[in-house]
């Protein structure tokens, strides 16, 4: 007989992130993840980075808090980077992470 | 007044804006700082436009590694300085126009001076921390900043409105590291054409500038992007605080 443990199952969102500019060159885009009940902002941009050690660098210090020049947006709504890790992710968000371009 | 030859000239954009727009245009001054890849095709572009009157601020010298985008420049100007080579240049291109050149470095001691009484300032430079400086110049004297920057295939612009719409710092409030940033031209020239197209709108008082939206270009994949951007109240630079500190 087969059990199921319905109660024990951690639920999903799905989530959608973009990156921009030198981000998307190192991961891709538009990437849509199953994302854990109750994980922060900078948890779901850090285990999507952590694929390419490159853009992880690119994105996060060695703390892994985020470079304090990356701009990130929450459904078109600007998240201060100081504000990442008590950022509650929710079903259906869209998160965009951008890095600012200098030259001239 | 505009004159015959003038009239002439600006026929095929007149018929946009009109003889009153055309003159608004020639009554305008406006400061572009720097004249390397960003500056040199905004440049170009207002003063065929017939923006009465260019500043143009510029320390560098003309070396060969910036003909690949600093198309204000040619081989022969190699060595020369970039403020020469660019007064030359504008003013074969539109004669009816007043080209005012300086050759420094803009720094928080001397910007507000350079700047002088400039309807609208463009940012063409190749760094944050003097863009931080322009974009107080601008708060301080309530003129419009034109923002562009680029690196390789990528760009984004901003159109500043003072006190209106989210200033560069509220967008940017932190620097991202300073680079030797790879770019195409081609890039710099889809920029500048934005930043262009702006301070035309602007001083004709035409269309919806771009206020509160930050245009991201992806040349690599033909997209333009935008994010909403919106001021922030504690902004260091046009913050509440900060406002009202610069008003007592």
């Amino acid at each position: 007989m087969r059990r199921y443990n319905h109660c024990h199952e951690e639920k999903v969102m799905k989530v959608k992130v973009r990156f921009f500019a030198r981000f998307k060159e190192l991961l891709g885009t538009d990437i849509v993840v199953d994302a854990a009940t109750g994980i922060a902002l900078n948890g779901l941009i850090r285990d999507i980075a952590a694929k390419n050690s490159e853009g992880y660098d690119e994105i996060f210090d060695e703390n892994g808090t985020f470079k304090d020049f990356v701009i990130l947006m929450r459904n078109g709504k600007r998240i201060d980077s100081t504000d990442a890790p008590q950022t509650k992710i929710e079903d259906g968000d869209e998160i965009a992470v951008f890095p600012p371009v200098a030259g001239g | 007044m505009i004159s015959k030859r003038e009239r002439e000239r600006y026929k095929r954009q007149m018929a946009l804006f009109g003889e009153e727009g055309q003159e608004r245009l020639k009554r305008s001054h406006i400061a572009i700082a720097g004249a390397g890849g960003l500056g040199s095709p905004v440049a170009i572009y207002l003063a065929v436009a017939g923006i009465g009157t260019l500043t143009i601020v510029d320390n560098d010298m003309v070396e060969v590694s910036n003909l690949n985008r600093q198309i204000l420049h040619s081989d022969r100007d190699i060595g020369k300085r970039k403020t020469a080579s660019a007064e030359g240049k504008l003013r074969d291109l539109n004669p009816d126009i007043s080209v005012r050149v300086i050759d420094t470095t803009i720094d928080a001691t001397n910007a507000a001076s350079l700047i002088g009484s400039a309807d609208g300032i463009v940012d063409a430079l190749d760094n944050f921390p003097t863009r931080y400086v322009l974009n107080d110049v601008a708060i301080m004297k309530n003129v419009p900043l034109f923002h562009g920057a680029v690196r390789g295939f990528y760009g984004q612009a901003s159109t500043i409105i003072p006190y209106t719409s989210a200033c560069l710092r509220c967008i940017f409030p932190k620097a991202p590291p300073k680079e030797t940033v790879p770019v195409v031209g081609a890039t710099a020239g889809f920029i500048g054409m934005v930043q262009a197209t702006e301070v035309i709108k602007f001083l004709t008082n035409r269309g919806e500038l771009l206020t509160n939206r930050l245009l991201i270009w992806d040349g690599m994949q033909a997209r333009a992007e935008e994010i909403a951007i919106k001021r922030n109240p504690r902004c260091e630079s046009c913050g509440d605080t900060t406002t009202a500190m610069r008003k007592k």
